[in-house]
């Protein structure tokens, strides 16, 4: 297994977090590049390198970035998502704590590229004690005149799921309540009180810098084909070393989690494994072997990567309960705009809960599946239909833990 | 004007302007679709996902307030699966809702009872117990109950507030189904449009206090009308009921349509002048404080005319109808009386403001203008008639045409007040609209053109 640095170089640095550790160790290296590309030449490098963007969607961020207008008058802005609440997901955490300059460098290069002047970094309101040191990171890069050609602004959110949904983000960055907006008909940026704006993920914005310095080749020499680079993979759950390692993708599954994570806790056999973040469908040991963690693989095994946040489950767990844990999170984080995901989260809730203490009837799984149908493509966002995926996936591949429960 | 384009929705060829929104054409052509967040005037929010449709050419059902119609496009309202997608989205929509139509003042005008009876009729699948329990009367302010079960969380009462009057009373607390509407603490509902809220509202969340439990709608009739509240004349309906037994009553007056004055929205001020309407009324006639008939009061009319001719004012109310200031005016010149309509008592610079409300609180001032009737105060006569004017002027003798009862000693006649006449107004904006009788009294008060007939005989 191929150890990869992109993003975690300094992760088991002492004091990375400061300023003086970090220029040490090679940060805002990369600004050298500044004088000599122009924007669109950094933006052109980034799209070469395929670079995805890291925040769970996968989307290419090159093209993201091209939709960027350079010859408005208007300003534009950046804003980096730091809303990470996704549950089994904390890579981002591991940035902005233990190497925030070079999330900072990445922003001074994405801002250049973009032609922002000032950057916001929307980070979840629990995120107290890793804001801290953020901040003093920024307040650092400001008294050693990084910043002067841009702004940063760390922006707290109150602790909705919903606003790392970017548009419902930047609604709640601009004072309303955290609700997805609809969607554009055509390609076109974000906006911000109007104003043209790109959302990155911080892992994303943080791989930047390697980028600009060794050129999308060095970062494409990582990976596969159609999934290059690195992600910041993470592993919870019942294993002996949970934690984030960073590992190129395509890289095998099983044997990322015996090589990092030490295997299942106990001994214990594996008996399911969601990829990415609770959204992403649960996958069983058999659909996991042979696995690669990459976009396409886990699409075509009918899961997805999502942020790469693996969560675990041995032999032991009740998949009831697990399903149960989920849909808790859901019911208590919808936001509540779109009819279909305001009522399906809370009703597929009580209903999983009815099946958990013995009530339960075969008709409420058949019913199950109906709400997962309703809840599907037929909300604003990507909320809804991440339900459905988790209640069709723990049903059907586990249907006779289900069935053995309800009369 | 952007360029018309042809599409077909159910096979039927239609044609519409290109990126206008489906669902407008969908409601302007009668073709039915449920739905509860949008509304011409307040936009598309796309939050119920009621209004779905299939377009060909689209994997999935898409909303028609958020689809912008192309030339060529194909769509499908009434294909099985669409009437699915109607019925399970439904069915969600009453997952939590009371389903307190007994009890419920929206009954017989609710979009939810109705799209039940169209695409639901389903038996409900959750217990009472589990059914998420909110607030049921909170006294908004201004006049707004909010029943916050019954509520669908379509927005539009927030987007109103946020839209229209700019005001922001109203929001959204708490996430899923414990998402509520409600206001901030010590932070009532409270702006002049207010009880708009109650109209836009598809449900029964949020009900007039004025008119909560007071009648079932369909029993009720409703006709056209025009508010006399100020000089905008703003469209109303004019919903009222005649019980057996009982005189013919108004119970409401709501917004009624009209792009060219109002648009969809009325003032609270002019929403409630119904009750002062029909309250205090001027029935007999008047004489020194007692009643009389109806023939000596004329009789007795007659004389002072005689007596004082060519030594009387006429004042007119700048709220009459335009064909009964033309009686009056011709009245005027028959036994050689100066007119009058003093206009000033009817300014009121703290009412008006750029939307609804007119500082000029007179239905037809404009008319008076128009006609060219002296708008100052009049000068000491022998004999004042004054037609319904609010104001009280110095002369030897008065007859006053009244349609609400004063603290008066001089000679009165009843009158019947516009809803119970027909005739024209025009507003400041010089729009002339006519309004019909609507209510049939079981003993009928005059009009004020059939006194000046029997009092000019």
């Amino acid at each position: 297994m191929r150890e990869c640095q992109i993003v975690s170089r300094k992760f088991h640095i002492e004091n990375a977090c400061t300023l003086r550790v970090a220029k040490e160790h090679g940060a805002y290296n990369s600004l050298v590049k500044l004088k000599e590309y122009d924007p669109q030449h950094i933006t052109q490098i980034i799209k070469e390198s395929m670079l995805r963007g890291k925040g769970g969607g996968g989307a290419p961020a090159g093209m993201k970035w091209e939709l960027m207008p350079l010859d408005d008058k208007k300003p534009n802005f950046l804003v980096v998502n730091c809303d990470e609440s996704e549950p089994g997901t904390f890579k981002d955490r591991q940035i902005i704590s233990k190497d925030p300059h070079l999330l900072i460098e990445g922003i001074i290069l994405t801002c250049y590229a973009i032609k922002a002047k000032a950057a916001y970094i929307y980070i979840r309101g629990e995120y107290k004690e890793y804001q801290e040191i953020l901040q003093n990171a920024i307040d650092e890069a400001y008294s050693a005149g990084l910043l002067k050609e841009c702004d940063i602004t760390i922006h707290r959110g109150a602790g909705a799921y919903i606003c790392g949904e970017k548009s419902a983000l930047l609604e709640s960055m601009e004072g309303k309540r955290g609700h997805p907006r609809l969607k554009p008909k055509q390609k076109e940026p974000e906006w911000f009180f109007g104003n043209a704006t790109l959302v990155n993920n911080v892992e994303t914005i943080a791989t930047v810098p390697f980028i600009v310095k060794n050129g999308a080749d060095a970062y494409r020499a990582y990976g596969t084909e159609k999934s290059p680079g690195t992600l910041l993979f993470a592993m919870s759950g019942h294993i002996n070393r949970p934690g984030v390692y960073e590992a190129e993708f395509g890289t095998n599954m099983l044997e990322y989690i015996n090589h990092y994570g030490g295997g299942i806790k106990n001994g214990k056999k594996l008996k399911a494994l969601i990829p990415g973040g609770v959204s992403c469908g649960v996958l069983t040991a058999k659909e996991c072997e042979g696995l690669t963690l990459d976009y396409e693989a886990l699409r075509s095994a009918g899961s997805s990567l999502g942020t790469g946040g693996m969560i675990v489950m041995d032999e032991d767990t009740n998949m009831l309960e697990a399903l149960k844990n989920i849909l808790e999170f859901y019911h208590e984080e919808s936001c509540g705009q779109c009819t279909p995901c305001r009522e399906g989260s809370g009703w597929s809730d009580k209903i999983v809960g009815r099946i958990l203490e013995g009530n339960g009837t075969k008709e409420d799984l058949d019913k199950l599946f109906e709400l997962a149908d309703i809840m599907n493509g037929k909300t604003i966002c990507v909320f809804a239909p991440s339900i459905s995926t988790v209640l069709v996936s723990f049903i059907s591949k586990f249907r006779d833990e289900f069935e053995a429960v309800v009369s | 004007m952007s360029q018309l384009v042809k599409l077909i929705i159910d096979g039927q060829d239609y044609e519409a302007e290109q990126d206008s929104l489906l669902i407008q054409l969908l409601i302007d052509k009668e073709i039915k679709v449920p739905y509860f967040c949008y509304h011409e005037s307040l936009g598309a929010d796309g939050n119920c996902r009621m209004c779905m449709v299939g377009i060909e050419g689209q994997k999935r059902p898409q909303i028609a307030c958020d689809t912008l119609i192309k030339e060529g496009m194909i769509v499908n309202t009434k294909t099985d699966t669409i009437k699915q997608v109607h019925t399970d989205i439904l069915e969600l929509e009453l997952i939590n809702h009371p389903v307190d139509c007994p009890t419920c003042d929206q009954a017989g005008e609710c979009s939810l009872q109705d799209f039940y009876m169209e695409y639901g009729l389903h038996s409900s699948k959750i217990t009472i117990e589990e059914k998420v329990k909110h607030n049921k009367a909170i006294d908004l302010g201004s006049n707004v109950m909010l029943d916050q079960e019954r509520c669908v969380l379509c927005a539009r009462c927030t987007r109103f507030t946020d839209k229209i009057t700019g005001t922001h009373e109203l929001g959204i607390v708490g996430r899923g189904d414990e998402a509520k509407v409600t206001t901030m603490p010590n932070r009532p509902l409270s702006n002049p449009y207010a009880m708009n809220v109650v109209d836009l509202c598809p449900v029964g969340a949020l009900t007039s206090k004025d008119f909560r439990f007071s009648q079932r709608v369909w029993l009720l009739e409703s006709a056209d009308g025009v508010c006399h509240g100020c000089a905008k004349n703003c469209s109303i309906i004019i919903d009222h009921n005649k019980l057996k037994y009982k005189d013919d009553t108004i119970y409401r007056f709501r917004p009624r349509r009209n792009d060219a004055i109002n648009g969809f929205f009325i003032c609270d001020t002019g929403r409630l002048s119904y009750r002062e309407l029909q309250e205090n009324r001027q029935e007999t006639p008047l004489l020194d404080g007692v009643k009389i008939s109806e023939d000596k009061a004329i009789e007795k009319a007659k004389e002072l005319i005689l007596l004082y001719k060519r030594n009387t004012s006429i004042i007119i109310d700048a709220n009459l109808y335009t064909q009964e200031i033309e009686a009056i005016v011709a009245f005027a010149q028959e036994i050689g009386a100066d007119v009058y309509a003093p206009l000033d008592i009817y300014r009121d610079e703290a009412f008006g403001d750029d939307m609804l409300r007119s500082s000029m609180r007179a239905a037809n001032a404009q008319t008076i203008i128009n006609m060219d009737i002296n708008t100052q105060k009049p000068k000491k006569v022998g004999l004042i008639l004054n037609f319904n004017h609010p104001e009280k002027f110095e002369s030897a003798a008065t007859i006053n045409f009244l349609t609400h009862t004063r603290a008066e000693t001089a000679l009165t006649l009843p009158i019947a007040t516009f809803t119970e006449s027909s005739g024209s107004l025009t507003n400041e904006d010089g729009i002339t609209q006519f309004s019909k009788k609507v209510i049939h009294k079981n003993i009928p008060v005059p009009t004020l053109i059939e006194s000046l007939k029997r009092v000019s005989q």
